[in-house]
């Protein structure tokens, strides 16, 4: 009776009436494009379902108010059952003094304010969960909850349902060390600041007396004043400075900081003997001046290196490091990594992490392993698999052969390159250093001449004038201040950039390959036409639930509740599925396929037209009727053609190499007028593709990860964007969270005018250095000038840097 | 002149002690994490809105389940 009721639905009227509603609205959750229903909010795929309604289900809808962008949700669904394990405990929780529990955690996808606010409600969610905090830039969440009433697994399946999947935090003691590093840099930055602020004030009042009549007494307690200020505080600022200096002293390589620590050295040096002579010039202010900016300016640009490693290191941090090794009698031991040799077979439960690369030896399951390529489907292993370190076995227990250890993992070669990626030199620091080491020689010999020429006290006095004129503050200062505003500003506007390195090979143009799917279209298939009646939503729904195919993902969002539950449910790879829902049999798949057992006659017009507007029909079939036609497209971005325009202005030749259907790609190129395209690239093509392409010359990848990571690191200048697995962020010089060509065009002009903006800090340094060197040689600079000249010069950088053309927002 | 002895001591002691707050601060490890609490501070009028809905470990699996 039921089943008679619900086919009566499918009269030809009701199939009329909802085609026309058939729309494309946003996703309720992220925004892109989803099929709209005509009840409730739409989805775009089963991720965002599951956490709009856990957050709405757990009265935080304010969430959607206060979070900064709107980013596509993953969830795992996970049980996490294995946070429950005492041995789990042991290893990643803490216990309180009061009773409670803290447990430190790995959460994915923290973006923004929203995000932090939403973790952090916890304890007012779940029971029991007195703190949840969380620190954005580490990803990491301490939770103290009361193990009684709340166990581990349900605070963390509780994150994952918010669309934060949870893993235990492993990088506790690389962290601490960091830690200290961290704390010592920025307690020299604020010793460096108060001295100056102090120093400057000083100067004020001995400048004034220069003009005005000061007493001599009140001008020797300025000076004394300063001196005890200066000399302690610049001494214990800078030694991080006079260190490399020596270091380059010792190993004969040049550096900026050898010039820099003998300008700040004989400055400290004769301004103090000048304290005590109670005559000449004191240098105090300008130095502590020099100090801080320098401080300043390397902690902002050590800062982002450090928080692209630290990111790259959370893999580490997410490879156990210990392992259950099975003997040859059988016998199974938990053995820490370090005693694990190649071949040796390892038993992984259900829920952990391969803490090796390996292959499956026996067993089938289905391993997580977003963390790595960014897919966020399980992907299915059997015997023979490969599986790799970091991500985690899913269903069931295997076992594995050991076949890479440590650093010969793909994690870690990752970690390598991108700590390779972070310490290396751009081109123009280490022109910078060149410049320095000429430099060190020529004021040197200068200095020498000097003294020779004037002889006596008189050489000294001018000879010291000179080595603390041409103090190169403003050469120092040239490239790190410029950085530092570009890396600031492109920050805001949601573009990473890894270091003036990175922002040097994007100012060079070349080639720019594109892969096509995320940065031209918007970046996931979805459904956007619906023919047909909207009661057969909730069945198609169930039973592509089930599947893990991207496009069965498009179709389990089109109904909005997941009461419907699908049994027998057949894959039939490639072509379709079949399964009952409701006592009524369907058979959802590609229309060829389903031509076979069906009439698709009903349902042929709305076929025809899908597939004229070049979308991928999708045919349903409701007990051997054909009964709905479906359009799936993943459509192109608003504003992807002019961006393109805006490269090929600045110089790049965009191309398309992508993994899609060589017919897609082409439709994509016509429609972007005619870009040169590639399909059906592997990832082994467009490494080599790229890596041809790079030794003729510069080459800007631009990927969103799943297969892309090695690619990225080959190009010159790598860029991932949005949605990017983890390694391909690391991997790339540059991640925008902007998954859009055009950002592409504003970061490439960005970087253009930084470098330029390098340039001409470089040129007003060493003009300011040989004006006030001549002055000083030739005696004919007062103390005062020399004095004025030095914060001048890097005043003069500054103000040039800030008022660079780079990555202003457009008026 | 003795004015000036007595006010600098006391600038400088000011200053000293600023520097001393800012250590302690560094060293308590107040400003380990410079990136979350300018975006926590924004949402602090919200914790009042959210109401408490209890999610029990049954809740949980419920919700795992209906994946």
């Amino acid at each position: 009776m039921e089943a008679a009721l619900a086919s009566d639905d499918f009269t030809p009227i009701a199939v009329a009436a909802t085609a026309t509603t058939a729309a494309t609205v946003g996703c309720a959750h992220c925004g892109l494009p989803a099929a709209a229903v005509d009840d409730g909010p739409a989805f775009c795929c089963a991720g965002c379902a599951v956490v709009h309604r856990a957050i709405r289900g757990a009265g935080l809808d304010a969430y959607y108010d206060v979070r900064e962008r709107a980013v596509a949700a993953r969830t795992t669904g996970r049980g996490y059952a294995e946070f429950d394990d005492d041995a789990f405990a042991r290893l990643h929780t803490r216990d309180r003094a009061d009773g409670a529990r803290t447990a430190t955690l790995y959460l994915e996808d923290l973006h923004c304010a929203g995000c932090v606010w939403l973790v952090e409600a916890t304890p007012r969610v779940v029971d029991g969960v007195r703190e949840a905090r969380v620190d954005i830039g580490r990803g990491r969440c301490d939770v103290v909850y009361d193990p009684a009433r709340a166990p581990l697994s349900t605070i963390a399946a509780h994150l994952d349902r918010l669309g934060h999947p949870a893993h235990p935090y492993r990088g506790a003691e690389r962290d601490a060390a960091r830690r200290a590093d961290d704390r010592a840099a920025l307690t020299r930055l604020g010793v460096a600041g108060a001295a100056f602020g102090n120093l400057m004030l000083i100067a004020v009042a001995l400048y004034a007396g220069l003009f005005q009549s000061m007493a001599s007494d009140e001008r020797a307690l300025f000076r004394w004043a300063s001196m005890l200020i200066a000399v302690p505080a610049i001494g214990y600022a800078a030694l991080p400075i006079f260190r490399t200096g020596l270091a380059a002293v010792r190993s004969r390589r040049a550096h900026v900081d050898l010039p820099l620590a003998i300008g700040l050295l004989v400055g400290l040096v004769w301004g103090s003997a000048n304290v005590v002579r109670d005559r000449g010039e004191i240098y105090f202010d300008s130095l502590s001046m020099l100090t801080f900016l320098l401080l300043v300016s390397r902690w902002v640009v050590g800062r982002s290196h450090r928080r692209a490693a630290a990111a790259a290191e959370l893999l580490w941090a997410l490879t156990p490091q210990r392992a259950t090794r099975i003997d040859a009698d059988g016998t199974t031991s938990e053995v820490p990594l370090e005693a694990i040799a190649i071949g040796d077979r390892l038993a992984v439960r259900a829920g952990d992490a391969f803490a090796v690369d390996g292959v499956i030896a026996s067993g089938a399951s289905t391993v997580d392993a977003a963390l790595l390529t960014g897919e966020a489907r399980p992907v299915a292993i059997e015997t023979g698999t490969a599986v790799f370190a970091g991500t985690t076995n899913l269903t069931a227990p295997v076992e594995v052969i050991a076949t890479a250890l440590g650093e010969a993992t793909r994690v870690g070669a990752l970690v390598r390159r991108v700590e390779e990626l972070s310490t290396r030199k751009a081109p123009i620091e280490r022109l910078v250093d060149r410049v320095a080491g000429r430099f060190v020689v020529v004021v040197m010999t200068v200095a020498i001449l000097t003294i020779i020429a004037w002889g006596g006290a008189r050489g000294v006095e001018h000879a010291m004038a000179l080595l603390i004129v041409t103090c190169p503050c403003a050469l120092a200062l040239a490239t790190p201040l410029a950085v530092t505003v570009a890396l600031g500003r492109a920050g805001k506007a949601g573009v990473l950039i890894k270091g003036a390195d990175a922002l040097e090979r994007l100012a060079h143009p070349g080639r720019c390959v594109l892969d096509k799917t995320g940065t031209l279209t918007v970046g996931r298939p979805s459904v956007v036409t619906w023919a047909g009646p909207d009661t057969v939503r909730p069945w198609v729904a169930a039973i592509e639930r089930a599947s893990a195919h991207p496009v069965a993902r498009a179709l389990a969002a089109v109904a909005p509740d997941d009461t419907a539950r699908a049994t027998d449910v057949i894959e039939d790879r490639g072509h379709g599925v079949r399964g009952h829902v409701d006592g009524h049999r369907l058979a959802i798949g590609a229309p060829a396929w389903l031509a076979g057992e069906v009439d698709l006659t009903p349902i042929e017009a709305d076929l025809t037209a899908i597939t004229s507007r070049g979308e991928s029909p999708i045919a349903v079939a409701v007990d051997g009727v054909a009964t709905v036609a479906i359009g799936i497209a993943d459509p192109l971005r608003p504003g992807a053609a002019a961006a393109l325009a805006r490269l090929r202005a600045l110089g790049w030749q965009p191309e398309i190499v992508s993994g899609d259907h060589p017919a897609a790609v082409a439709a994509v190129a016509a429609a972007l007028g005619g870009l040169p395209a590639r399909g059906g690239a592997s990832p082994e093509d467009k490494l080599a593709y790229v890596q041809a392409a790079a030794a003729r010359g510069p080459v800007a990848m631009v990927g969103d990860g799943v297969n892309d990571a090695a690619a990225l690191a080959a190009a010159t200048c790598g860029i991932a964007v949005a949605g990017a697995a983890d390694v391909a962020i690391e991997a790339a010089s540059v991640f925008m969270r902007t998954p859009d060509v055009s950002a592409i065009a504003d970061t490439a002009a960005g970087a253009q005018a930084t470098l330029a903006t390098i340039r001409r800090n470089l040129k007003l340094s060493l003009v300011y250095n040989i004006a006030g060197g001549t002055l000083a040689v030739t005696g004919l600079i007062h103390p005062l000038v020399a004095a004025l000249m030095m914060p001048l010069s890097s005043l003069t950088v500054l103000t040039s840097s800030l008022r660079t053309r780079a990555f202003r927002t457009t008026p | 002149m003795t004015t000036l002895y007595v006010v600098l001591i006391l600038a400088l002691g000011g200053a000293a002690l600023a520097v001393a707050a800012f250590v302690w601060s560094v060293r308590s490890g107040q400003l380990d994490d410079l990136d979350t609490p300018p975006r926590r501070m924004l949402l602090d009028e919200l914790a009042t809105r959210a109401p408490a809905v209890a999610v029990t470990r049954r809740g949980a699996d419920d919700a795992a389940a209906t994946r």
